[in-house]
């Protein structure tokens, strides 16, 4: 398989080639139109892709945007006689906004709930078009838009064909440059999963009004390109119906896919045409084939071909999960990141959260030293992983406050205290299923990029030096939990006790100066328990400081430097391992306490059994 | 006053019809946490077919249950067909692209075979107008909210008491363990879309007598419906009722007072205020996320 950037530049040599020879050719005005048109519904569909392949929001008023775009610039020419590029320049601005504006909603709901104010605004657009008469021409619309001049030079069809393939150009490698970068992977990220996303230090919010504000912007361009083809601009256009036409461009070809959208919106556009002579039963062949799509190929028809490719290329070759930890590779000492003026790394003062009547923490004083294993433990329901997620900013407290080195961060979103240092894992694992392995690990260094967007999307210096040098540690990372051979592979398709594996090198790649490990041995095999437990301490052994939420008391034993036992959300004991062990209390949250004739244990933990043969 | 009162009861029937929908969505999500948006096109198809059979002699009663019938059955199919193999899982957009595509072609295909002119259902309760306050109202337009409480009751018991609507409540809350508890969950889902689909037909066939029935009176009614869903919280029966009678009585108000032209703007611009107001729906219930 060739490399993406190489499929990029034949992509874009291919499509040349064809324009010009497409040129050559000596097409009719129609068919000059036409290629006209679908470039323009192409490059909206680009951006469309943008958000729901990617950032996984399905629009359903895209057509509105679009249409925002042509009416602002449809306006500022006939009204106000501004000249082709700044009123292009307004059309993207105008659009860009209303993305903004339309994203907010995405911090709250989604899916269906998100689907109906997609719909709603459509539908309010519509009507306000065909309602303010002064400034829309009412149904009848605005007539009379002049041709573009671009510094002296009238864009007629011929001149203008080559502007809008630019803008198609344009708008392809963006899409490209996003969807390989950390801004696609970081959307694709909170797309399939929001806690993982938010504990690697991804803004949600800001992820999804980025993705929403890019497909706008490319909305608003093709709008503004249509009107100056069109040289009018309706309402027609711009309904629910083809909000519709856009969803299904995007989905037929590919979603997610490179050339999905190319390939959708030449599809349609021309069997729309195709379908001209079926008269009335036009709009039931279109829906007909709507269905007759998604039924043969759901995934589009690129993302089923590449299924088939890989399906036939792909030998079923064995992969091999190395012994781990592997130490070979250094772990970064957390003492680099930042000088400690503290030997605490994190404190609690009497936090505290409430559900309802329910007292789940209850003013709990922790402290955690520097460099240490911190173990909380405690029975089923006593509050540790409520305890965990107040740590991380998952849970809000009722009470109380939280000093991470120093600094009071309680009450703060989850992503500024990843910013901070802080990663964890999930109890039940959180990855990305449908991104690569590696790409998980690279989610991870989301934060530590300090090349910005225009450097990213213009792929400058700096974006490449930390492009490069972020893969090779994230390749590090997987050869450290032993699974380099997998790093091509979907994170779903990974064996359960690998994706254990690979949560945890997801977390180090934030370098983390405290990584909450939440219950990381359930479901691990006893020889994947004491790999774990080397892991432990050699993080210990590098300053991170790791906080321990663990069942398997054989393991906290062995790892931990100090322990902290909660029972019905309250500390009630805490100390050294030895301390804890022998504490009646803690004796008794376990076991409860002994009237019957069974023999209560002495001390919390037998001596180990080594189960015979178990490996 | 009798202005008012005339704008009240006409919103009354008009938010029936929203809250009668809405419920079918209602019950559709609960099955399936899909919604349906071939919805508006089956209460539309209800009140066709009903036409057409009176109009080809089948007596009133027998042309109804019909009617119901054929979108009961319609409505399992699209279920089985559309929504079923396109909901795998939870973030699923190909059922909202599938439905779509049905509900264009019932549309377009009833188009060409009814004809683009509205017929009305003969009905004996909308012959002579009843006074009322000031204003005027046929019997049969007050059936549609007395239709729509009489549902969300009649659901009420449906769900508490027999063994199929408690099926669906397992099925509502915990796809999975209602499996592993013997429940086949895709026969409920499929017999909720039936139900519903039969709910949204005797909705079109109950309004047909006062209202042309019309191949285009379905996308956008549907549409609004699915709005007053979301807006209720989808999860809340006795929310979508009220939230859809509201609207109706909302949208005869502003018509009045403001104009048509402003009726959907205005509507839809409160659907996404309330919807950033109120994220779960207004009558919805938030879920925690536990991690």
């Amino acid at each position: 398989m060739m490399s993406p950037r190489v499929q990029l530049l034949l992509i874009l040599a291919a499509g040349a080639i064809f324009l010009v020879v497409f040129r050559e050719l000596g097409p009719s005005g129609y068919q000059l139109g036409l290629l006209m048109r679908t470039m323009i519904l192409m490059i909206v569909a680009i951006g469309l892709n943008i958000l729901i392949g990617q950032a996984g929001l399905v629009s359903l008023g895209q057509a509105a945007i679009y249409g925002l775009g042509a009416y602002v610039a449809a306006w500022l020419a006939v009204r106000h006689n501004v000249s082709f590029l700044p009123a292009i320049a307004a059309a993207i601005l105008a659009s860009a906004c209303c993305g903004a504006i339309l994203a907010y909603p995405t911090v709250r709901v989604r899916g269906a709930y998100f689907a109906v104010i997609t719909i709603a605004f459509g539908l309010v657009f519509e009507n306000i078009l065909i309602e303010w008469l002064s400034v829309t021409g009412g149904s009848q619309g605005l007539i009379g838009i002049p041709r573009g001049n671009v510094f002296g030079v009238v864009l007629t069809r011929p001149i203008y064909f080559w502007v809008v393939a630019a803008c198609l150009f344009f708008a392809f490698v963006v899409q490209y440059n996003i969807m390989h970068s950390r801004y696609g992977r970081a959307m694709r990220a909170t797309a399939q999963s929001e806690s993982a996303a938010r504990a690697l230090g991804i803004n949600l919010a800001g992820m999804r009004t980025l993705a929403f504000v890019i497909s706008a912007a490319l909305a608003g361009l093709a709008g503004g390109l249509y009107a100056f083809l069109n040289l009018y601009v309706n309402y027609e256009t711009f309904s629910f119906f083809h909000s519709v036409s856009f969803l299904l461009m995007v989905v037929l070809g590919g979603l997610g896919t490179l050339l999905g959208p190319l390939l959708g919106a030449s599809i349609l556009t021309y069997i729309a045409e195709a379908l001209q002579n079926l008269r009335e039963w036009q709009i039931f062949a279109f829906s007909v084939l709507l269905a007759a799509v998604m039924f043969v190929m759901p995934r589009g028809i690129v993302g089923s071909l590449s299924d088939l490719y890989h399906h036939t290329t792909s030998r079923a070759r064995r992969r091999e999960a190395e012994p781990w930890p592997n130490h070979q590779i250094s772990v970064e000492p957390a003492t680099l990141m930042a000088e400690h003026e503290t030997d605490a790394a994190l404190v609690t003062e009497g936090l505290t959260v409430r559900f309802g009547g329910l007292t789940a923490v209850d003013n709990v004083r922790l402290s955690v030293y520097a460099g240490t294993v911190h173990a909380l433990i405690g029975p089923n329901g006593a509050g540790k992983s409520s305890l965990l997620n107040l740590i991380s900013g998952f849970y809000q407290p009722t009470s109380g406050d939280v000093l991470f080195f120093g600094e009071r961060v309680g009450g703060r979103q989850s992503h500024e205290l990843a910013r901070r240092g802080m990663a964890r894992t999930f109890q039940n694992t959180e990855l990305f299923g449908q991104m690569t392995v590696l790409d998980n690990v690279l989610v991870g260094f989301h934060t530590h990029y300090a090349s910005t967007l225009t450097e990213t999307l213009l792929r400058l210096p700096r974006f490449r030096r930390e492009e490069f040098a972020f893969r090779e540690r994230a390749q590090q990372l997987l050869c450290l939990v032993g699974l380099s051979d997998y790093a091509d592979d979907e994170a779903r398709h990974l064996p359960f006790g690998h994706q254990r594996r690979l949560e945890i090198a997801r977390a180090l790649a934030l370098r983390p100066r405290l990584l909450l490990l939440d219950e990381p041995a359930a479901g691990l095999t006893h020889g994947e328990i004491e790999d774990l437990k080397r892991l432990i301490r050699l993080l210990a052994d590098n300053e991170v400081t790791v906080i321990l939420v663990e069942h398997h008391v054989e393991m906290v034993m062995a790892v931990s430097d100090h322990i902290t036992v909660l029972d019905y959300g309250k500390v009630i004991a805490a100390g050294t391992v030895a301390d804890v062990r022998d504490n009646p209390k803690v004796i008794e949250a376990y076991f409860g306490r002994g009237n019957l004739s069974l023999k209560r244990p002495d001390r919390l933990l037998p001596e180990p059994v080594e189960i015979g043969g178990a490996k | 006053m009798g202005e008012i009162v005339q704008y009240l009861l006409n919103g009354l029937t008009l938010g029936g019809i929203y809250a009668l929908l809405a419920l079918g969505l209602y019950i559709m999500w609960e099955a399936s946490k899909a919604a349906n948006f071939t919805h508006g096109d089956i209460y539309m198809l209800g009140a066709i077919v009903a036409v057409v059979l009176t109009e080809r002699g089948l007596p009133l009663f027998v042309s109804v249950t019909a009617s119901v019938a054929i979108a009961a059955v319609v409505g399992a199919l699209i279920e089985r067909f559309f929504v079923r193999p396109f909901n795998t899982e939870p973030h699923s957009i190909g059922w909202m692209l599938t439905t779509i595509a049905v509900g264009m072609m019932i549309e377009s295909a009833a188009t060409q075979t009814y004809g683009s002119l509205g017929r009305q259902l003969p009905s004996i309760l909308a012959e002579k107008p009843i006074r009322l306050g000031g204003a005027g109202v046929y019997a049969q337009e007050l059936l549609l909210p007395i239709a729509a409480v009489a549902t969300m009751f009649g659901l009420q018991v449906f769900y508490r008491r027999t063994r199929l609507g408690r099926a669906m409540r397992a099925v509502a809350a915990d796809r999975m363990a209602a499996g592993l508890m013997g429940i086949d969950s895709n026969l409920v889902a499929l017999i909720a879309f039936a139900l519903a689909a039969g709910i949204g037909a005797l909705t079109g066939i109950l309004i047909a007598p006062v209202l042309p029935a019309l191949p285009t009176m379905g996308a956008l009614t549907g549409l609004k419906a699915f709005g007053v869903a979301i807006v209720a919280g989808i999860s809340s029966a006795r929310g979508v009722v009220i939230v859809g009678l509201a609207y109706g009585v909302m949208e005869k108000f502003i018509e009045g007072y403001l104009s048509t032209g402003a009726r959907d703007a205005l509507g839809f611009s409160l659907v996404i205020l309330a919807l950033l107001a109120f994220p779960q729906g207004i009558f919805g219930r938030g879920e925690v996320k536990k991690v």
